[in-house]
């Protein structure tokens, strides 16, 4: 195995050892030089190659017709867009991609909402039972969505909602994560704004909406996309309650994109290039939320 | 090393150092105190294993002759006459079961929409598609609509975990779930909907009729019957100096033939083997057993009666597997392992650098296989170059039992939707769709009249390789053993063969390790039992 | 890219507030109708399950559910303790050995190694950044066409298999010796653009100033490492490893694409999760077994968060 339980034991001392020195050293005082410089750039070239490699073997074989994607996997002598073409129109790729955006965005919609609704109660309302509720909120945090979903299929099953969008989004609509995150952000508003708003005769749910969420706007904003992310990605619970092609997301369409055209590697490549390309566009657009969106976890801690 | 974080501006034992330590710790306090006893048996007052099944099996042979899996008709009180004594087999009556209102069609309006689940996938499911298109362009009452499910796994899933108003109206179950869904109350038997509609089954195979009966119910119609065959690359034989003509058929000329391909260096290994529950995990040995003339379970392979132990650990499974096991370590034989989709093994065989000369694999993979070499992806591999024989096994005539799956009719649909399943159903299993379907992918047709009928007329006239798997399954003689075991949890069954095979092929003790394998598999039946 | 790391939005002392003239039920109504809509789904679908669940875990079922039968809470017991959760639970706990660590160390050393002041940094940081995108579907996938051991793309190059025979014989998802390895590669690959992003904005907000004094005082690169990029990361590393754990513990989708929970005869990779939710996990058509490994799963967690969260408490104590 690849741990070594061991280096606790050599862990250097603290930061706080070294007294801060207002001394200032040169600009870019640790940038490399010489052979450093070079060994630097070889290593980050190689690290890429190795990261690259299974992305590259992809993108080869999505290019390959199928005479020729099981010969020289890693050179590439042939060049076809056919590949992607039957992809898409065989493997129903835009449908689920549709159904995967139609899920993601009332998913991300929805939790946004009911995480401003309940973080707001939980931040700036007082009411009996506020420590009880809150404790409850907080314990569904450490349930692991695996250990429902047995009986989760079960309610969706009786609801009637077995292959719908209901089935796919509505047990993801809250989270306490969302009532979390967003009941910390809310608690950091000054308390003088919400006086003052209460003194102007503005209601709670007033404040709410035109003082309190443009505020938090850029916490909302991570949310929206942590939750996407999330969304998007869900692998097991499709599979689960989707059982015609028609509502596959993503995921469970690639599954069985994968699954029945094992003689085709290359339409199956061509597929999970389709499928990926989305996702990498919006990561692009929202790259700011997205260290935001990816970090918004941590205030878990 | 950047393993440790350490946490703020304090010097205590970082947490993630403590998450990996407990993650360490979670692995040894599991090894330590792990009970030794199969999840299967959980919940089991009595600890100890299932105890001994009151009817224990015959001997080994079955006597030839004996004709003990009559055609499939309704029940009429008979009992079938058999050499082994007790038990009688257990009939069920007809009429307990839901009905098959099968002239509901014409009394509908409109078009009737039946939902089809499927778990076919590459040539299968084009070959499937035609048909069904051809069926629905064809008439205006019934308008059926696929759903792939990507496997009989998957399917058996979907539909166990849905509920009956979530299930599809049609779906296509593999041979071994045969009791199980029996047992279900969430299917019509197709007898009853054969005997509703006065539907003429006597061009069917009659093996292919007894193999989804239990209990004198035929429970569902046959469609894709496949069974295992030899796949060779003819190329090899030649070039090693073997007949391209004459495959192996015993275990013994499997040997043979792989030692001469290894030796002159013709091919990396003889023959490719896995060890999946489909392949040679589970259904092969169940074959080989039946090949043999060996019961497989009690109580007539299951078929006299609710089978109760498994006898796969006797003598002839001893020497099954040691045969396997010596192909491995003597570097004749080389396994591909769980081989899930069954592709691997096929794949093995165009290995650039190491391949295997032979491999076992489902008939139905012969629609595919040629159509993937037909279209050149392989260099210097034709569709000609495959060569198709019977599986070799432990006898000196070819002969397997019918695997592959049949179409089961779900029940509680409005009685349209039922008619309209059986409508479509026949037309599945009528004499030219089994015809092209058989031609497409090398499934065996399941009926005598379809071989009149192009195109399978003419493959198998021209095309000898098809007519392989429809030769072998008419090879066997009737007696117990002709169709395949039936067992409650044989899907469970199959993955703890499996899980015996793998360890045998690693390297295991041959006998204790199918003891090990039968005490596990007769535990799930009991719990199994327990509980129908 | 923004350098956000870890917002610390955590309540200070004395921030607890009391909007001051509310009597404590007028606000009542209010709330539990601010309340209702996450109260209602959280109920439903994360409370109730679990509950239910609890109950199903003593029982076992046939195959379609409609005859169960109550063998005590013991039956916890037998399961916990039976070989196939036994060995569930050590190829998770190996899993999460594997992937955590060494995503965890990926992650820090290249974000490390492209935090300099270089030319084309954008691109390499691109780069590692990018199997963000990947889907455990999309990644899973790459991953199988990449291993397969008869046509696939790294047994046929040919320095390479030599090198590593296994690749091709039996190949790596098919070794028993091999098959997690060989998941947990797909995984940490997957994971590391998220990691990495994590970690870079987390180097992007240390002061310079503080790289700088130490280097001042004579501390070298490797000590700088060690003595301020390290404690200054905390959180985020705490954050990554938290992340990393949980997602060791649900893996679910890479196994289902890559080795059906297999290699046999050890289920090499057959994961907690799998073996309740995969398709050829041997309780798969017992719904009371599924449902009691499930509620395992839940309080083997639930003990891991204890000591996560203790990590927590101290650093929202004693922390930044």
């Amino acid at each position: 195995m690849a741990t070594e339980p061991s280096t606790a034991a050599r862990r250097p001392k603290q930061a706080n050892a070294h007294a801060l020195s207002p001394a200032r050293a040169r600009r870019h005082f640790d940038q490399p030089v010489g052979w450093r410089l070079a060994a630097r750039y070889a290593l980050l070239v190689a690290i890429s190659a190795i990261v690259l490699f299974p992305v590259y073997t992809t993108v080869v074989a999505a290019f390959k017709p199928g005479d020729k994607v099981f010969r020289n996997p890693l050179v590439p002598d042939a060049f076809t867009l056919d590949v992607f073409s039957s992809a898409w129109s065989s493997g129903n790729l835009a449908q689920y991609l549709l159904n995967s955006l139609i899920v993601a965005v009332v998913v991300t919609t929805a939790q946004v909402v009911t995480s401003v609704l309940s973080g707001y109660a939980f931040a700036l309302l007082d009411f009996p039972g506020k420590n009880v509720c809150f404790a409850l909120f907080v314990a569904t945090l450490l349930v692991p969505l695996e250990a429902t979903l047995v009986v989760n299929f079960d309610t969706i099953d009786s609801l009637g909602w077995i292959n719908t969008y209901q089935g796919l989004a509505v047990p993801f609509l809250a989270t306490a994560f969302g009532t979390f995150l967003v009941r910390q952000v809310f608690m950091t508003l000054p308390r003088d704004l919400r006086d003052a708003a209460a003194i102007d005769g503005v209601g709670h749910l007033g404040f709410l909406r035109h003082v309190a969420v443009p505020l938090v706007r850029p916490t909302l904003g991570a949310l929206a996309l942590f939750s996407f992310l999330s969304s998007w990605n869900q692998y097991l619970w499709p599979n689960l309650v989707i059982n015609e092609d028609d509502r596959n997301t993503v995921q469970s369409g690639l599954r069985l994109l994968s699954k029945s055209n094992l003689d085709e590697p290359n339409l199956v490549m061509a597929g999970t290039v389709i499928a990926a390309i989305p996702i990498a566009v919006v990561l692009i657009v929202f790259q700011r939320q997205l260290v935001r969106g990816l970090t918004a976890g941590a205030v878990k801690g | 090393m950047t393993k440790r974080p350490t946490v703020g501006a304090n010097s205590r034992r970082a947490p993630g150092a403590s998450v990996l330590a407990a993650l360490a710790a979670l692995a040894l306090v599991a090894a330590a105190c792990g009970g030794g006893e199969s999840a299967l048996r959980a919940g089991e007052d009595d600890p100890a294993p299932a105890t001994a099944a009151p009817q224990t099996d015959p001997p080994d042979t079955a006597a030839p002759g004996t004709d003990a899996s009559p055609p499939a008709t309704t029940a009429d009180g008979s009992v079938p006459a058999t050499t082994q004594a007790a038990p009688v087999t257990t009939l069920a009556p007809l009429a307990q079961f839901p009905d098959c209102p099968t002239d509901a069609l014409d009394a509908a309006d409109g078009p009737v929409d039946v939902l089809f689940w499927h778990g076919m996938t590459n040539e299968l499911e084009s070959e499937l598609i035609a048909l069904t298109d051809a069926y629905n362009a064809g008439q205006d009452s019934v308008r059926v609509e696929l759903q792939n499910q990507t496997s009989y796994g998957s399917t058996i899933d979907k539909f166990i975990n849905a509920s009956q108003s979530s299930r599809p109206d049609l779906v296509q179950l593999p041979e071994y779930t045969l009791q199980q869904f029996a047992e279900s109350g969430t299917v019509v038997p197709v007898a009853a909907c054969v005997e509703a509609s006065g539907h003429d089954t006597s061009q069917f195979l009659p093996r292919t009729l007894s193999a989804y009966t239990y209990e004198g119910i035929q429970w569902s119609m046959p469609f894709n019957v496949s069974d295992p065959v030899l796949y060779y690359n003819r190329k090899v034989f030649v070039a090693a100096g073997l007949d391209p003509d004459d495959p192996p058929v015993t275990l013994e000329e499997l040997r043979a033939v792989s030692q001469q391909i290894v030796d002159s260096g013709a091919a990396a290994f003889g023959i490719v083997i896995d060890s999946g529950p489909d392949s040679g995990g589970g259904w092969f040995i169940e074959q080989w057993f039946g090949r043999a003339g060996a019961p497989y379970a009690d109580n007539g392979n299951g078929r006299l009666g609710p089978a109760t132990e498994v006898l796969f650990d006797s003598a002839t499974g001893v020497e099954l597997l040691t045969f396997v096991q010596e192909m491995i370590d003597d570097g004749l034989a080389v396994s591909v392992g769980d081989n899930p989709d069954g592709s691997q093994s096929l794949l093995k065989m165009v290995d650039p650098d190491t391949p295997g000369a032979m491999t076992i694999g489902t008939s139905a993979a012969l629609g595919t296989v040629i159509q993937v070499l037909g279209s050149g992806t392989f260099a210097g591999l034709t569709p000609e170059d495959i060569g198709v024989g019977p599986m070799p096994g432990p006898s000196d005539v070819p002969g397997a039992q019918v695997g592959g799956a049949s179409l089961w009719i779900v029940a509680d649909k409005d009685a349209a939707v039922t008619a309209g399943a059986w409508d479509y159903v026949t037309h599945l299993t009528s004499a030219q769709s089994q015809s092209s379907w058989a031609a497409g992918t090398g499934y065996v047709p399941v009926r005598v009249d379809a071989l009149d009928l192009d195109p399978i007329k003419t493959t198998y006239a021209d095309d000898p390789r098809f007519r392989v798997p429809y030769d072998q399954l008419q090879a066997r003689a009737d007696d117990i053993t002709a169709n395949a075991p039936v067992l409650g949890p044989q899907r469970e069954v199959r993955v703890i063969t499996a899980r015996a095979v793998a360890a045998i092929i690693g390297g295991a003790d041959v006998q204790s390790t199918l003891s090990a394998a039968v005490a596990d598999a007769n535990a799930a039946i009991a719990a199994y039992n327990s509980l129908n | 890219m923004t350098a956000v790391a870890v917002e610390s939005h955590a309540p200070r002392p004395g921030d607890v507030r009391r909007p001051r003239r509310s009597p404590r039920w007028a606000e009542f109504p209010l709330a539990m109708g601010m309340l209702a809509p996450s109260a209602v789904i959280l109920g439903v679908f994360i409370l109730y399950p679990l509950g239910r669940a609890v109950w199903l875990g003593q029982q076992r079922c046939n195959t379609f559910g409609d005859v169960c039968r109550s063998n005590g809470f013991d039956q916890y017991v037998d399961l916990f303790r039976s070989v196939e959760f036994q060995n569930a639970l050590v190829v998770t706990a190996k899993f999460a050995l594997l992937t955590v660590p060494l995503g965890l160390a990926l992650g820090v050393g290249l974000a490390v190694l492209a935090d300099k002041y270089l030319r084309g940094l954008g691109v390499f940081r691109a780069i590692f950044s990018s199997t963000v995108a990947t889907s455990v579907a999309v990644a899973s996938l790459m991953w199988l066409f990449l291993l397969q051991p008869s046509v696939g793309a790294l047994a046929n190059v040919d320095f390479f298999n030599a090198l590593f025979p296994s690749v091709k014989d039996p190949g790596w998802l098919q070794d028993p010796g091999t098959a997690l390895t060989a998941v947990a590669m797909s995984s940490v690959w997957a994971n590391l653009g998220f990691t990495f992003i994590l970690v870079t904005a987390g180097l992007q907000s240390i002061p310079k100033d503080l790289h700088e004094a130490a280097a001042v005082d004579g501390a070298g690169g490797v000590r700088r490492f060690w003595s301020v990029t390290v404690p200054m990361l905390g959180p985020t590393l705490l954050f990554v490893l938290i992340v990393l754990t949980t997602r060791a513990f649900q893996t679910y989708g890479e196994i289902d694409l890559l080795t059906d929970g297999g290699p046999k005869p050890q289920d090499s990779t057959t994961t907690i999760t799998y073996f309740v939710y995969g398709q050829n996990s041997p309780i798969r058509s017992d719904p009371g077994l599924q449902a009691g490994s499930a509620v395992l799963l839940f309080v083997i967690l639930l003990a891991l968060s204890a000591l996560q969260l203790r990590g927590i408490g101290r650093r929202i104590h004693y922390g930044d």
